[in-house]
């Protein structure tokens, strides 16, 4: 038979625990030159709740992108406030796979994503407003339509209004009702609003 | 019938696009991101493409430059996106986008572009 | 009292979501097979109605509700030669590649995982014995791996009923297994052919040794994970292929709804990932 067998899980796993993994030589080995280190520290890091500095600073300089992924996989996994505040710079990065990472990021964070939500739906800048309401798409969150609602009412700009309603054609309900027949009033004369403002009031009306 | 492939994460753009296309004659197939994009090219071949920028796990630049590195039949792309900058008129162009629209696009524009990139161009 | 109805606006509204979720869409006539499990649930949660229903799916934190209904909604079973065009593919075109970008004859490394019954994993060394002419020339390594020990009891033992061997061709069950009075006994070659080990794949001590595969199958594993952990488990596959490495994942599943790490590759019938050859 031509199989053999080397895999050898519990010695390999020994000398593994021999070396030490504390916290500390994690974030060292953050910057080290093999991607595979890094990772690997990065991955690792997911058990050492005081790790968000050091793993945003070094998302910051990474130009590998598999280990930036992983880097953004164990920030949500430890969730943390600073964890959260590097996720908001992302949405002003002008690099887009790093700002769609972001969302995706935020996206499963409702519960510390929720108390600055607000904030970013009133940022200055349209592409973050953007991108927050792409977070609500996924946000296991109550107030969800309630921040969309308020978008519609509020927000001047096109787009940021077209995300949202884009959204609550799948969470709308009774309730934004009259705020998106005010929508298709005020966007007369965009026929993508008309469309999908038409859209979700027919959802609302047969649900 | 020309197979136009539309590329967007909101499912009411998809829609809306898919509409507007279907009833002028086309066939459509949807993908919700580069990488199902990929998938779908990979299995069926498309006269054209509408691409977002904007989107989960790989964006519209990812997207076109992979479809543009690969050994597959081409064919022309039409990113359409929120984001009016120069900048990123440039970066889609160098992904290999044939043109780039800024979104809210209306029906008669979207026709228009989508004939000329097909090369109907007197319809 | 339960309101059974689903609307035509309310069942696009859940397809949408749920393709958006697991990449899995529903023609419109699969209505009737949507709307009977949705229903399903519906009672189970004793949710009232559908907008109450999805209202929770959507919303729950948890997400537990929507693995369950992913569940239902998937078929979730294991016999050999499941998904045979993966098998097809595996020895017409991705060994073909891994065995000519290897630069030694190192054995080749293919992780199975979850093993389940085992059922997997001894389809893929039976497909490689019987039809993949390399087999003379290269050493193979198979590992298959399950969070769960008494089903990796069962894989050793392999022994198995009617309905694990109901697409094997004939003349492969009497090559390979024996007839006993508790079903289908496989050969004791077969069993020796595979390594079956404990993982759980979630915890980063438990799969750092396994590394260096050049293919991986997860068929219909991920599916059933939340959007975390699916992820987890993309870039934990990704540290233990080699560079040019593949993942093979279920037939309704897409490496679009979980990772950006792999290059999308199509072989014939088959879609698979790899692992960029520069990748380091």
């Amino acid at each position: 038979m031509p199989f053999v067998k080397q895999q050898q899980s519990e010695t390999i796993g020994q000398d593994e625990r021999k070396r030490v993994r504390d916290c500390a030589s994690l974030e060292l080995q953050l910057s080290d030159q093999n991607p595979t280190a890094r990772r690997w520290a990065a991955r690792d890091l997911a058990s050492c709740p005081e790790s968000s500095a050091a793993l945003v600073e070094q998302l910051q300089q990474e130009s590998d992108s598999s280990v930036r992924e992983i880097i953004l996989t164990t920030l949500t996994q430890l969730g943390d406030e600073l964890a959260v505040a590097s996720l908001v710079d992302l949405l002003r990065s002008e690099d887009v796979a790093l700002r769609n990472e972001a969302i995706e990021a935020m996206k499963l964070l409702p519960d510390e994503v929720a108390p600055i939500m607000g904030n970013l739906l009133k940022d200055p800048d349209p592409d973050v407003r953007i991108s927050a309401v792409n977070i609500l798409e996924s946000l296991r969150h109550p107030h969800v339509e309630t921040w969309l609602k308020e978008v519609i009412e509020q927000d001047a700009h096109v787009n940021v209004c077209a995300t949202a309603v884009d959204l609550l054609g799948e969470v709308g309900t009774v309730y934004s009702r009259e705020a998106l027949e005010n929508l298709k009033i005020r966007f007369s004369n965009e026929p993508y609003i008309s469309f999908a403002t038409d859209l979700a009031l027919k959802r609302i009306r047969l649900a | 019938m020309k197979r136009i492939l539309i590329v967007d994460d909101a499912a009411t753009v998809r829609l809306y696009h898919r509409m507007i296309l279907e009833e002028a004659g086309y066939q459509v197939v949807e993908a919700i991101n580069g990488i199902e994009a990929m998938e779908k090219s990979l299995q069926e071949s498309f006269d054209l493409y509408i691409v977002d920028i904007n989107m989960p796990k790989q964006d519209g630049y990812g997207f076109l430059s992979d479809l543009r590195g690969r050994d597959l039949p081409q064919a022309p792309a039409l990113m359409i996106s929120t984001e009016a900058a120069a900048n990123d008129r440039k970066r889609a162009y160098i992904a290999g986008a044939n043109l780039y629209l800024v979104k809210p696009v209306k029906p008669t524009e979207l026709l228009t572009h989508c004939r000329l990139l097909l090369g109907e161009a007197h319809a | 009292m339960t309101d059974k109805s689903i609307s035509q606006e309310d069942f696009y509204k859940f397809r949408e979501f749920f393709y958006r979720k697991t990449g899995i869409q529903f023609e419109d006539s699969k209505r009737y097979f949507v709307d009977k499990r949705l229903i399903e649930r519906i009672v189970a949660t004793e949710s009232g109605n559908f907008r109450n229903y999805f209202v929770m799916l959507r919303f729950e934190t948890s997400g537990e509700e929507l693995q369950t209904l992913t569940n239902l909604m998937t078929v979730n079973e294991t016999y050999f030669f499941r998904e045979e065009y993966q098998f097809q593919c595996l020895v017409a075109s991705i060994l073909p590649e891994i065995t000519a970008q290897k630069k030694d004859y190192s054995p080749i490394r293919i992780w199975s995982m979850p093993s389940s019954s085992g059922e997997e994993a001894y389809s893929i060394a039976m497909y490689l014995l019987e039809y993949w002419p390399g087999i003379n020339q290269w050493d193979v390594e198979i590992i298959s791996s399950d969070i769960d020990t008494k089903i990796l009891a069962q894989a050793r033992l392999g022994n198995y009923g009617t309905r694990s061997i109901q697409k094997l061709p004939s003349h492969l069950l009497k090559k390979y297994f024996k007839c006993n009075r508790d079903g289908y006994q496989i050969c004791d070659d077969l069993r020796q052919a595979v390594e079956f080990t404990r993982v759980n794949l979630m915890k980063p001590a438990d799969v750092r040794a396994y590394r260096g595969f050049d293919i991986i199958f997860c068929r219909n594993l991920l599916i059933y994970f939340d959007d975390l952990s699916r992820r987890a488990a993309a870039d934990t596959f990704f540290d233990a292929l080699n560079p040019g490495g593949f993942l093979l994942l279920g037939h309704s599943e897409s490496m679009s709804r979980i990772s950006s790490l792999y290059q999308v590759r199509k072989f014939t019938d088959s879609v698979v990932y790899q692992k960029s050859k520069e990748a380091q």
